[in-house]
Formats: structure tokens, C-alpha cells, sequence
């Protein structure tokens, strides 16, 4: 215990040393002071491995291989300099700071031997450390008032919602059952609906088929005709050069039908015979043909009807296929609705999807009485129906709800369906917490989905992550990050792209006002 | 920077490789055509009897072409250091003919000649050298030492378009002028003669043909090599079968590998080398030029051809060089060696040594398309010294202009540059920014308004300003070939007209071929006029050199005369070395593209430009973490050393990758920092020789067949073997060590890292780990070293320095060392050190080579490590130049090395030693 004491009493003696700028005592950690007295005249490298001369430390050359001997110069690569930064915070440089001109330390004292002119303004800005801790506090303790009551409401929330689905759970039990109920009933109609229109529809058939090969008879009159007309050289062969001089099928827009367009036309053939060019070459021409005459309008129309009311394969192909544009927007359209209609029933689909309507042929009364039937039991069931799926997409919303993830105590929760906006001087950047992260060019234009909610990065609660927005173009899809630190109000301070299609948000809000959490921070 | 990019990728579908299609091939282009038509055999050319001038240093006669009686002038004269020059010219042109300017630093100097003729040849001698005209075919045949080494038109495919006036349109119109009787001159034989088509783009072509062409054949060669840039083996391949090599500076988009085409620069300087002798041709002409190679077996397999020669079988053919140029005079250089390094120096004598850089230019470079703003500019410095990795200069790419044009900033990304600069130069760091040759045609833009109102622009053909895209959209491109248009962009780089900028701003000069994105082949139209009425055509590849000489003259000027200039160009032409550094463009992040770097920084070292360096990393693409750190190593021991990449790829700053591979990146840097004394005093060298800095091995070791054409390993100056890893997974390298003699008599070599010894003649297969860079010391050299690395080159002036002694067999070793102030100008005051070291009887010395150079330096000697000694003392003793001795302990004492611990001498001593004590 005496000793101890002595050890203790020459150590501060030492520390008090250190701070004299003896050379020998430069740069010193105060923590590892200890090590650095005298034992006979000598030092042992903090690794043990060498034994030098005690005038060898700080003599500007590196003896340790650990850098322990040159704390105070820069003459070992891995040294390190303690600067005291009295009035400040300590801070420890690597040696090659020392003496390099650049002023590191707030004290001065890395630059005792070198050009640089270092004044000490440790105490400025240690009063200046304190004020912006001070206000730092104060923000932090008033911004965690809002956020308690940010995660009260939260939690309240949490509980309303948890209440609310098991009511749904309950509720969408008893709709199901209408439904069901409500569905036989319109099914029986529906049997007894079809028998009776069955003969009608077989009639009606009859009559479009009849009216689809004049059709497609004029079709091929057509293809012929124009085959004719292009066959510049009468040679029986369609080729590449004849087809090269109608500008029509200059597709690029570029003043010239290039070997590639007019290849195009010929279903990638040089040439071709009649019934190759009516086959496989006029599906592709005759949209051209319409367009060049105006008549394109048109005939979107009628491809619709005949989608929508026969099977493809019952199409004759040289007939109908030349509106492959106006199928393709269709295919699209169907697929998006689709899409839209993703939560729905399959069933309910199929059975809700609206018949187009035929010219009503005059029915006999006790077909109209079933029709009549029919429609009413379809009308119940679609109320039904509806109801049904009200209550299913509410509880699936909450149950999405609940599944996220706003927080240790749920302060980030009044988040949840709110929108925040950041103008720059190209973009306007919106961002609704815990869904998604958009852009939009100022000046207009479409909207592009910057990532959609994903996940919190780490585990303090201070980044989002927005994944799998919209692709980039020869790159990946775009995601977004965002930072959150701690204010009286939420809004986005800044946001950026550092890298290409990789987005950064800086937003502030109460709920990131954790004290405790700032502890932490404040130990790393 | 990068190619043509989105613009043009938004048309091409999206492949990795070059599109081909929009360059053409020599089939493609006209004048190609007609002279690789040419078959060898008797040529038609022949000297005009009774028609030879002698005179003190040349002589002239007339040449006439048998096939059309037009006649031509030759001269021929002899240039100190082992040189002829000939000119060949019409005798009476309809118009003059273009002659090269700005590609020699001087006019030369002459030698006398003594001249000798008879009915069949003139001879000319010139001290040890001889040139043989021969009257009949003409032929010139260059001797050194009575050693036939160079001969040109022996092959007879010379052809000497002379300037004619356009046939009427009713021959003109004419298809097909085969078997027609009357009389059309051979090249307009082809329809391109008169005009010609490009991917629709015309080439009205005013002047008809006008293509010159020369065989050069080097008989005392086993390998040709230069004329850079092309992405291909150092040694030259034979073209037979495939395109000549192309010279017309072009920005291809992601350009191919072992490819004949053209690239961003042109030197049309070609070397051959064998044990007997290495000679070049400077082909000097600045127009679109091909180069057909032959004589070079056709496996491209300089080892069987050498197998052969050692065999005394060797081909019948000896390697030549086919020069075809679209216009312009044949004005041809011959550089008669007799060694690599000889014939180095000649080129350089010639058109210009690289000049000493600034330490930081040397140092690490962090560039990317693009740092967004000034916080993302202060966070990736920050980065850099929160990791400890030295980095000296930052670079903005296009996006910091405001719109793309040059001279301005964009302030809501960069509101403070010039405070910003200063963050930098406070810790010694330096800013470098992009400054391109297109203007954006704008009306409120100061530039485009001075050039339209004074006519500033290059001209189309109908002599209005012409006008392609680039960057900015519609552009238009400064004369810089009129003294009074390069003044004024020189005028453009002053502080008072480019305020938000200061004396140590770094500029990069890039997409100067000129890169136009809707042009021919992305470049300008060719029936363009410039200054003097020259087509753009004559003188296209010097474009880019013209921009420099304003740059260099505009950054000299703007700090009074006293910082040495840091230019990066892309484009570059022979004599670019003068003005700029040069890195070889928008390469990708493939291993192959590693490999590539070496070989395309040799060819460009050997033809005097040894400012070189690739994007590290890679500019396309992504690199892993393996190739990131392969690639920093490489490049750490190449001259320019400047990590980039594209605007399209991930970051890539070296913390973005896992620990284990920054550690590795940080490890290279800093090596890299730790030999920047090295490296500096190899540069001050360069500018005193003109020798390269990164030379192929044949250069230290000519009589070694097997090292000629080696291009994965290099020497630094005379000193440093450097045999990087570029391979991906590899765990062993094979190292060449080369023959002294030619048999098995080698230099020894110490790793530099742990000084083991290697004594052997061939190849050595080395183990490496990650952290591995194969470097090998010479042993007999002394190399100088700062082992104190900061966060840049520029905080570590001060700093003291560390000799590596690495002794030879006769336990002897030599070398130098430069300092001085590393920025400004004052060293050709003579304020700067240049030591000579040398480690004899077990003393090591020091001494000025430069008696009256004086500089005040705090530098002194931190410590020497010897290195192969086999005794090691028990102490040392320094004795200064006041007499004073000291004794000094040896430390760290190992199997191969020891230390001489903190000898503490200044620099300045002029005359200290240090004896070691057994």
C-alpha cells in the first residue's frame, strides 16, 4: 500500500513533467505514463521485444518496432501522440502529425519543431464544446418529450389495432358465410340463366363466323392487291429494295428504310414469295399501311371487340393478327388490372368480370323472368362480396401494420402514413415513412420510385433503408437511405445521391431524440 | 475521363466492348487502300541523274516517279548525337504541302557531312555514320559503324501522292475505271480519291489524293516497338492478315485489347532492336497515318524468331515498318542508337525531355466521375486521413461546371471553390479540375461569344464555325493552332479571368482528339479548316498538343513564371511530354486491363513520354476487391499514379471495401509515398536525359533476347525491377531476371521488402501473398527513401531521408539523390541538391554532382540500410565536411541486411562518409 502510494505521488509528478514539454516526456498518453520511467537508464519497448537507452526515447528516431519509443515524434510510422488539449478534449494523433505543418491538436503542441504557426484555442473551443453540448441537451431533452408522446400515441395505436382486428377476424367470418350463402343462391339462378341462352348464343355464333371469314377474305384480297403494288419489278418476289423506297416503313424516323427496317417487314426474310408476303409479311405491313392512310383508329376498336368475345386460335391469323399493337396495349391493360385486383378472390373475379353486351336479341318471356332472377341474386352476392372484402383489406393493412417495425417503444409509429417533401433545384423528394421514398422532376413529369420501406439498418434506430425502387437504366434498381437524428419537428434536412441511383435522405424528428441512446453515442 | 458515353450508348445496344463499326478499317479509308496496295518489288522512284547539291550539312537531288515523270526533292542531312534527317516534298507542288510544327523542341543541331557520288549512289558520311542514296531504284541505306542497320524504300513500297487539279466530272462520273485506256493516275483509281463516305458522314476531300508512304526495314532487329497508343504488346506484331497499326487520336468507347486501332494518341516513333544494334524512324506527320508491320514471324513469337536468329537461320525477311500518312511530306528521322538507350535519348533530343514535375504530381491522385459537391469533396478527404491512407490530390470531373462549360463553376454544388481549395492546401493537398476544348455554343457563355465575335473556331469547309456535340451539347472548337486563339485560352487560365481558381490548380485536359460525339469516326470532319488554311486533315493528331502548349503557357503564366504547371491530357502526338502527363484513357475493370497498362505505358515511355498511367481500378465497370488492390499496387509503381472511375460504377474509395482489402490499398499507397524521393529524383533525371522512367527490360539488359519483349515486368530507371501481380487468385509469379551478356552471367537482386538475395539468370517462380508486390533492387545501386508517411506528399518535404544500399558482386554500389524546393521553377536557377552516393571499401560517400547548385533543405540522413554485404561491422563512423566524426551503432542486424543507425547528417554536407568498422 505504501509503495503504491509512492508509485502514485512520483506519477503525478511525472504528469505534471509531461505537461513541462520536457522532449524526453513528449506526446506521452497519461494512461501509459507508468511505462515510460526510467528503470536503470533504460526503456523497454511497450512489446517487449527491445531494450534501448532511456536518452533514446523521443530522440527522433525509431528504436521500437511498435512505435513506443517516439511517442512524441513523428519517427515511428505506427507512434501515437497524446495531445493534453488542457481546457478541451484530449485527442490522440498518429505521429505523422507531429511537426508536419498542419496544426492538429487545439494546444499546439504537435507542432513544437516545424513552420507551422499554432496558436492555442483550446479554451475557445472547449466554452464553444460546452454551449453546443449544452444546447445539444436541450434539444435532446425537449425533443424526447415529443417523442414519449410520440410513442404513447404509438402504443395506443398499437392496442386500437390489435383491438380492431380481432372485431375483423370476427366480422370477416360472418361475411364469409353470407357470401357463400348468397353465392349458391345466384349459382342455382345462373344454371337455370345459361340453359335458357344457350340457344340463343348458338344462333349468334353462327352469324359472326360467317362474318368473320368475309373478313378475312377481304383481308387477303388486300395483302394481294398490295403485294401487286409493291412488287415494283413484277418479278412475283417481294425484296428488301422494293420495299426500301415506300418511306412508310422508315420505323426510326430517320429519312431512310434501312436493309434492317425493310427486313423487318419480311418477317427477317430478303424476299418472299405471295404466300410467304401474306403469311408472314402483311401482319407486319398492314399496321404501317393504316397508320400511313390515318386509319389506325379503327381498327384498335374492332381487335377489342373480337379479344374480348372469341378465343384467339378461332382467329383467322391472316385476318386479325395486323392490330398487334392495339393487342399488345389490351394484354397490358388486362395485366395491369390484374395486378391492381391482386388481394382479390379468383372466384369472385371470374364471376365478377362484366359480360359485354351482345344486341340484345328479343328473349321469350320466361327467358327474361331467369334472366331477371339472375341478375338479382348477382347483385346480393356482389354486396355480399364487397363487404366481404372491406373487411379483408382492413385487416390486412393493420396486420401489415403491425408487422412493421417503429421502434423500441413505438415512437416512430405517427410516421406511419405520413408524407414528407424536399425541393432541390431539380427534384422535389417525398418521402412517407415506413412505405416509400419517390422523386419528381420539378418541372413535371413522372413520378420515380426512389425504394420502397424495407428495413431499419443497424440496430439503433438511426437509417432506413428503401429498397427495390424503380431500375436504373444499365444499372441496378434504385434504393434510398435515410438518417434520422434528432429535432423538434420531422422534416427532410437534405437529400443526395452519392452514388449512382443510391439516394440519401437526412430527415429530422423527434422520434429520434432517444436520451439514452445518445449515451451511447457518446461512449463510441 | 471517359468516352463518349451516354450519348452513344444510348444508341449502341448495350455490349462491353468497343463497336467497331464506328472506326474504320485501312479498307475503309482511302488512302489505306491505295497504298497497301503498293506490292514490293522495284519501285518507280528513282534519283534524276547530275541533279545532287552538296552542301555543309545536307544534301538535295530530285527524284522523279518513272509511272507519271512528277518530281520530287529529296534532302538529307546529319544531326549531332547519330542522327540523319531526309525530307522528301514536291518539287513544285500546286499548293504547299503540310509540314509539321511544334512536334521538335528546337530546331536541331547540324553535322558536317562529307559527300562522295557515283553513277548509281551518293554517299553521305557523317562520323561514324553512313547513308548510301541509291540513284536507281531510289533507296537509302543507313551504316553505323560500316553495320548496315536501316534502310529505307528497299522494299519499294514508297508512294508520293503529288497535289493534282480534280478531272472533270464527265471521267470523274465514270464507274469502275478498270480497262479504261485513257490514262487516270493510279490513286484515282479509287473512288474515295476525290471524296468519301463514312457512316454518313462526307469527306468532300478539296485536294484530292495526297498520301505519302515509306518502307523502313531494320536489319539489325529481332523486335520492333512504339508507335503508341495502342491497347497491345509492347512488341510490335506483324499487321500481314490482319489492319495495320492505326495513328489517329480518337476517343474510342470502351476499347478493345490486342487491338491494331487507333486510340487517343499518336507518336509515330518506331524503334527496332537487336544485339547488334537499336534504331529508330521518327515518321514525322500529324495526319491520320497507318503502320503495317512484317519481317515479324507470323505466330508473333519474338522467342521463335529469336531461336532462329541464335540459330543463324533467321527469316529471310529482316522486321520493316510500312508508314502510309492520308497527307503531308515524308520528313523522317533516323536515330542510329547504337543502344536502346541511346536511340531514347535521340527521340527525346528531338522533340523534348518531360519536364520535373511537382512532388504532389507524383504522389497519390483520388478522381471520380464525379465528386458531386463541395461536402461529399470534405467527406472522401476526410475518409482518407481518418484511415491514414495518403492522398494528395482531389480531381473534379465535367459535373463541377455549370452546364459544361469550362472556366465557370456550378455554385449550388460548389458555392465556395476557391475555400475549398484552400481546406485542401492546408494539409498540402492540391484540386485539379477538368477543362475540355469543346465550348458550349451559348450565348451567355463569356468563351463562346469571345470566339464567335473574334472567329475563334474551327471552320467547316464552307468556312462558317463549326459546330458538333459533345458534352454540353451543341459545341464548337477553339484554333488552337493560331497563336492569337492560344493566347487567349492561355489568357483564360490568369486569376483574373478564372478567379474561382489559384496558382496550384491542377487541369485535365481531356476528350481533346478532339472527341466529337456526332462526328466521323466521334471525331472532327476532316475537310475542316484551321489556321492557315491547313485542313483538318493535315493536321489532326497535333490537335490535342496545341491545347497543351496554351494550357502549359496559360498555368506558367498565371503564377508569374514560378510553379511548375500539372497538366493531364488524353490526346497526345510526339513532343506532348514537354507540357502534360498522359493516362491511357477510359480502360475497364478487367484483369486484362491491368495486364494492358504495363505495355501501353512502355510503348508511351520509349517515345519520350514517360508521364504515364492508367485509371486504377479500372474506368468501367466495377472491380472486386482483389483487382482494386492488384491494381493500386501495380499502379503504385507506375508514374502517374491516379485512382478513377466511371460515373456509372459503385464507389470505390478504398474504406468502401471490406478491412482486409483497405489494409492492402493503404499498404501499396503508402509504399508508394515511401519511394517518392526515388521517384522524384528519376523524374529531375528525366528531364537532364530524356531517358524513360518506365523502361522495358531490353533497355538495362540489350544483349538478353529472352527479356525483349517482356511487357508484364519493367525497370524503374536503372535501379527497380517491377513485376506486379495481374492475375486473379495468383499465389506465384514468375520474375525474369535478366543476362547481362546474353548467357548466364546476371546482376544480383534483393526483394525489396526483405532484402533476400536472388543471383540467377531466368525465370523464378515468387510466392505471393496479398499484401505481395514483386520488387526487386539492382544490386549496385543506392536508392533514397522517406520512411515517415503523412497525409501527403507535400507535409513530408521536411522529412529525412533513409539509403537503400544494395551492393553488387563487387560489393560496390552507386546512386543519386535530388532535392529541392518540389514546386516552383527555381531549380533552373540552379537552387536545388543533386547528390552522387557511392558504397565502396566499406564506405559509403556522398558528394554534389552540381558543385554551384545550392539549396537550403532541413532534410538529413535518418538511416542506411545496407544491403548483400556478408560481414557485418561492429560500428560506423560519419565524418562531416567540418571534420567532425561520429560513431554511429548498427542495428536490426539480419541474414542479408543491417542498419546504420541515424547517421543525423544534413543534406546540405556537401562532402560526408560514413566507414564501417569490423
Amino acid at each position: 500500500m505504501i509503495a503504491n502510494i509512492a508509485v502514485f505521488i512520483f506519477f503525478l509528478g511525472f504528469l505534471s513533467e509531461i505537461k513541462s514539454d520536457k522532449p524526453i516526456l513528449r506526446g506521452i498518453n497519461p494512461q501509459k505514463a507508468q511505462l515510460y520511467i526510467s528503470k536503470n537508464d533504460k526503456f523497454t519497448c511497450f512489446d517487449g521485444k527491445k531494450v534501448i537507452k532511456y536518452s533514446q526515447l523521443n530522440d527522433d528516431f525509431c528504436d521500437c518496432a511498435d512505435g513506443s519509443d517516439e511517442p512524441g515524434t513523428s519517427a515511428c510510422v505506427n507512434g501515437r501522440f497524446y495531445c493534453i488539449n488542457a481546457g478541451f478534449k484530449p485527442i490522440i494523433i498518429p505521429s505523422s502529425r507531429v511537426n508536419d505543418g498542419v496544426c492538429d491538436c487545439c494546444d499546439a503542441s504537435d507542432e513544437y519543431f516545424s513552420n507551422a504557426k499554432c496558436i492555442n484555442n483550446c479554451i475557445e473551443l472547449g466554452s464553444a464544446d460546452r454551449i453546443r453540448e449544452k444546447q445539444q441537451a436541450e434539444l435532446l431533452k425537449s425533443g424526447n418529450q415529443v417523442r414519449l408522446e410520440m410513442a404513447q400515441k404509438g402504443k395506443k395505436k398499437k392496442e386500437e389495432q390489435k383491438i380492431r382486428m380481432s372485431e375483423l377476424e370476427k366480422a370477416r367470418e360472418q361475411a364469409e358465410q353470407l357470401k357463400e350463402e348468397k353465392y349458391k343462391i345466384k349459382d342455382d339462378a345462373e344454371i337455370l340463366e345459361n340453359a335458357a341462352l344457350d340457344v340463343y348464343k348458338q344462333a349468334d355464333e353462327e352469324e359472326k363466323k360467317q362474318k368473320m371469314e368475309l373478313e378475312s377474305e377481304a383481308n387477303r384480297n388486300e395483302a394481294e392487291e398490295t403485294f401487286r403494288k409493291f412488287d415494283s419489278n413484277a418479278n412475283g418476289k417481294m425484296e428488301i429494295i422494293e420495299l426500301q423506297t415506300r418511306i412508310m416503313f422508315d420505323k426510326d424516323r430517320n429519312g431512310v428504310v434501312e436493309v434492317e427496317e425493310a427486313r423487318y417487314f419480311l418477317d427477317e426474310n430478303d424476299e418472299l414469295d405471295l404466300e410467304g408476303f401474306v403469311t408472314l409479311a402483311w401482319p407486319r405491313i398492314k399496321p404501317f399501311l393504316m397508320l400511313d392512310s390515318g386509319l389506325f383508329k379503327a381498327p384498335k376498336k374492332e381487335g377489342d371487340e373480337h379479344i374480348d368475345d372469341e378465343d384467339d386460335e378461332s382467329i383467322d391469323a391472316a385476318g386479325d393478327e395486323p392490330i398487334e399493337e392495339a393487342e399488345l396495349l389490351n394484354e397490358d391493360e388486362e395485366h395491369h388490372h390484374g395486378d391492381d385486383d391482386a388481394d382479390y378472390d379468383e372466384e369472385a373475379e371470374g364471376q365478377q368480370e362484366d359480360q359485354p353486351e351482345p344486341p340484345q336479341p328479343q328473349y321469350d318471356e320466361e327467358t327474361q323472368r331467369l334472366i331477371h332472377l339472375a341478375n338479382e341474386a348477382r347483385n346480393q352476392y356482389d354486396v355480399t362480396d364487397r363487404e366481404f372484402r372491406e373487411i379483408d383489406r382492413e385487416l390486412s393493412d393493420i396486420r401489415n401494420a403491425l408487422e412493421k417495425d417503429f421502434g423500441p417503444e413505438e415512437e416512430f409509429a405517427p410516421l406511419n402514413g405520413e408524407c414528407f417533401s424536399f425541393e432541390d433545384r431539380e427534384y422535389v423528394y417525398k418521402l412517407c415513412p415506413f412505405d416509400k421514398a419517390v422523386q419528381q422532376p420539378r418541372n413535371g413529369g413522372a413520378e420515380t420510385r426512389l425504394g420502397t420501406w424495407d428495413s431499419w439498418k443497424g440496430s439503433d434506430y438511426r437509417q432506413m433503408l428503401y429498397a427495390n425502387g424503380a431500375g436504373c437504366w444499365n444499372g441496378p434498381s434504385r434504393s434510398a437511405i435515410v438518417e434520422l437524428e434528432c429535432g423538434l419537428d420531422t422534416r427532410i434536412l437534405s437529400v443526395s445521391e452519392p452514388n449512382r441511383c443510391e439516394y440519401f435522405y437526412k430527415m429530422q424528428t423527434p422520434a429520434a431524440c432517444s436520451t439514452t441512446r445518445l449515451e451511447i453515442h457518446d461512449e463510441l | 475521363m471517359r468516352s463518349i458515353s451516354i450519348v452513344l450508348l444510348m444508341l449502341i445496344v448495350s455490349t462491353f466492348a468497343v463497336d467497331k463499326n464506328n472506326f474504320k478499317t485501312c479498307e475503309q479509308s482511302s488512302f489505306c487502300r491505295r497504298c497497301r496496295k503498293v506490292q514490293p518489288g522495284s519501285s518507280p522512284y528513282e534519283i534524276i541523274p547530275n541533279t545532287l547539291n552538296t552542301y555543309a550539312n545536307h544534301i538535295t537531288a530530285d527524284i522523279r516517279n518513272n509511272e507519271n515523270q512528277h518530281v520530287f526533292v529529296l534532302k538529307l542531312e546529319a544531326l549531332k548525337g547519330n542522327m540523319f534527317h531526309f525530307e522528301i516534298d514536291e518539287k513544285s507542288p500546286l499548293k504547299p504541302r503540310y509540314r509539321v510544327t511544334d512536334a521538335l523542341q528546337k530546331e536541331p543541331t547540324y553535322e558536317s557531312i562529307k559527300v562522295s557520288s557515283t553513277s548509281s549512289e551518293i554517299t553521305i558520311i557523317s562520323g561514324r555514320n553512313k547513308a548510301v542514296v541509291f540513284l536507281s531504284p531510289f533507296k537509302i541505306e543507313f551504316f553505323q559503324d560500316e553495320t548496315l542497320v536501316t534502310s529505307v524504300n528497299s522494299r519499294g513500297l514508297m508512294n508520293f501522292e503529288h497535289l493534282r487539279k480534280k478531272p472533270e466530272p464527265p471521267a470523274g462520273e465514270q464507274e469502275g475505271a478498270e480497262g479504261d485506256e485513257s490514262k487516270i493516275d493510279p490513286p484515282e483509281d479509287d473512288p474515295g480519291a476525290w471524296e468519301e463516305n463514312f457512316k454518313g458522314h462526307h469527306d468532300s476531300k478539296p485536294n484530292g489524293p495526297s498520301a505519302v508512304a515509306l518502307d523502313f526495314t531494320f536489319h539489325q532487329a529481332n523486335i520492333l516497338f512504339g508507335i503508341p497508343e495502342h491497347a497491345d504488346s509492347f512488341a510490335l506484331k506483324s499487321t500481314n492478315g490482319g489492319d495495320p497499326y492505326r495513328l489517329y487520336n480518337l476517343d474510342v468507347f470502351e476499347y478493345e485489347l490486342q487491338s491494331t486501332m487507333a486510340l487517343y494518341g499518336s507518336v509515330p516513333i518506331i524503334y527496332g532492336h537487336g544485339a547488334g544494334a537499336t534504331t529508330g524512324i521518327f515518321w514525322q506527320n500529324a495526319a491520320e497515318t497507318w503502320v503495317d508491320i512484317a519481317g515479324i514471324s507470323a505466330e508473333q513469337n519474338v522467342m521463335s524468331s529469336i531461336v532462329n536468329f541464335v540459330a543463324g537461320s533467321r527469316q529471310s525477311d529482316p522486321p520493316s515498318a510500312h508508314f502510309m500518312s492520308e497527307s503531308g511530306i515524308i520528313d523522317t528521322f533516323v536515330l542510329l542508337g547504337s543502344n536502346p538507350n541511346e536511340a531514347f535519348h535521340q527521340y527525346t533530343d528531338l522533340t523534348g525531355n518531360g519536364k520535373l514535375p511537382q512532388m504532389f504530381a507524383i504522389a497519390y491522385h483520388q478522381c471520380r466521375w464525379n465528386y458531386n459537391d463541395e461536402q461529399d469533396v470534405a467527406q472522401v478527404v476526410a475518409k482518407f486521413d481518418e484511415h491514414d491512407i495518403p492522398m494528395d490530390t482531389m480531381w473534379l470531373d465535367i459535373e463541377y461546371t455549370e452546364g459544361k462549360k469550362y472556366f465557370t463553376w456550378d455554385h449550388t454544388k460548389f458555392p465556395h471553390p476557391v475555400e475549398m481549395m484552400k481546406n485542401l492546401s492546408d494539409v498540402g493537398r492540391h484540386l485539379t479540375i477538368i477543362i475540355d476544348p469543346h465550348i458550349k455554343r451559348d450565348s451567355s457563355y463569356f468563351f463562346h461569344n469571345d470566339c464567335t465575335d473574334k472567329g475563334y473556331y474551327i471552320k467547316n469547309k464552307d468556312g462558317k464555325d463549326y459546330e458538333g456535340w459533345c458534352w454540353p451539347g451543341a459545341a464548337s472548337y477553339p484554333d488552337f493552332f493560331n497563336p492569337e486563339i492560344r493566347k487567349y485560352y492561355a489568357d483564360q487560365y490568369l486569376l483574373d479571368n478564372f478567379k474561382e481558381s489559384t496558382i496550384e490548380t491542377g487541369i485535365w485536359n481531356d476528350m481533346n482528339e478532339p472527341s466529337v460525339f456526332n462526328g466521323p469516326e466521334i471525331t472532327m470532319l476532316k475537310d475542316n479548316l484551321h489556321y492557315g488554311g491547313w485542313e483538318h486533315r493535315d493536321v489532326h493528331n497535333l490537335y490535342g498538343q496545341m491545347q497543351l502548349v496554351g494550357t502549359y503557357d496559360g498555368l506558367v503564366r498565371r503564377s508569374g513564371g514560378s510553379l511548375r504547371p500539372f497538366i493531364l491530357t488524353r490526346a497526345h502526338f510526339a513532343g506532348t511530354q514537354r507540357y502534360a502527363g498522359v493516362w491511357t484513357g477510359d480502360n475497364a475493370a478487367e484483369w486484362s486491363h491491368l495486364e494492358m497498362s504495363i505495355p501501353m505505358c512502355l510503348s508511351l515511355s520509349v517515345s519520350g513520354i514517360s508521364f504515364c498511367g492508367a485509371d486504377v481500378g479500372g474506368f468501367f465497370g466495377n472491380p472486386d476487391g482483389e483487382l482494386f488492390y492488384r491494381w493500386n499496387q501495380a499502379g503504385a509503381f507506375q508514374p502517374f499514379f491516379r485512382g478513377h472511375a466511371h460515373i456509372d460504377t459503385k464507389r470505390r474509395e478504398p474504406w468502401l471495401f471490406p478491412e482486409d482489402v483497405k489494409l492492402v490499398v493503404r499498404d501499396a499507397i503508402r509504399k508508394r509515398y515511401s519511394y517518392l524521393a526515388f521517384w522524384y529524383t528519376m523524374f529531375y533525371e528525366h528531364e537532364r536525359s530524356g531517358l524513360p522512367i518506365m523502361r522495358p527490360m531490353l533497355s538495362q539488359y540489350p544483349l538478353d533476347k529472352n527479356a525483349y519483349a517482356l511487357d508484364d515486368q519493367y525497370m524503374l530507371s536503372d535501379k527497380l525491377l517491377v513485376r506486379p501481380v495481374m492475375q486473379k487468385g495468383a499465389s506465384k509469379v514468375d520474375v525474369y531476371f535478366p543476362s547481362k551478356n546474353g548467357e548466364k552471367q546476371g546482376d544480383i537482386w534483393y526483394d525489396i521488402d526483405d532484402y533476400r538475395k536472388i543471383e540467377r539468370v531466368g525465370v523464378e517462380s515468387v510466392s505471393v501473398n496479398s499484401y505481395k508486390i514483386p520488387v526487386y533492387q539492382r544490386g549496385g545501386t543506392i536508392i533514397p527513401k522517406k520512411e515517415r508517411i503523412r497525409r501527403s506528399a507535400v507535409l513530408m518535404q521536411d522529412d529525412p531521408f533513409t539509403l537503400i544500399v544494395a551492393v553488387d558482386e563487387n560489393n560496390t554500389a552507386k546512386g543519386t539523390l535530388y532535392i529541392d524546393d518540389e514546386k516552383t521553377f527555381e531549380y533552373r536557377q540552379g537552387k536545388y541538391l543533386y547528390l552522387d552516393f557511392e558504397f565502396k571499401d566499406g564506405v559509403l560517400s556522398s558528394r554534389y554532382i552540381d558543385e554551384t547548385a545550392k539549396f537550403s533543405t532541413k532534410t538529413w540522413l535518418e538511416r542506411v540500410v545496407i544491403v548483400g554485404l556478408n560481414k557485418t561491422p561492429t560500428s560506423a563512423t560519419l565524418r562531416t565536411s567540418d571534420n567532425k566524426s561520429t560513431q554511429l551503432e548498427i542495428i536490426d542486424v539480419k541474414k542479408t541486411s543491417f542498419v546504420i543507425r541515424k547517421p543525423g547528417v544534413s543534406m546540405m554536407d556537401n562532402t560526408w562518409s560514413i566507414t564501417l568498422n569490423y
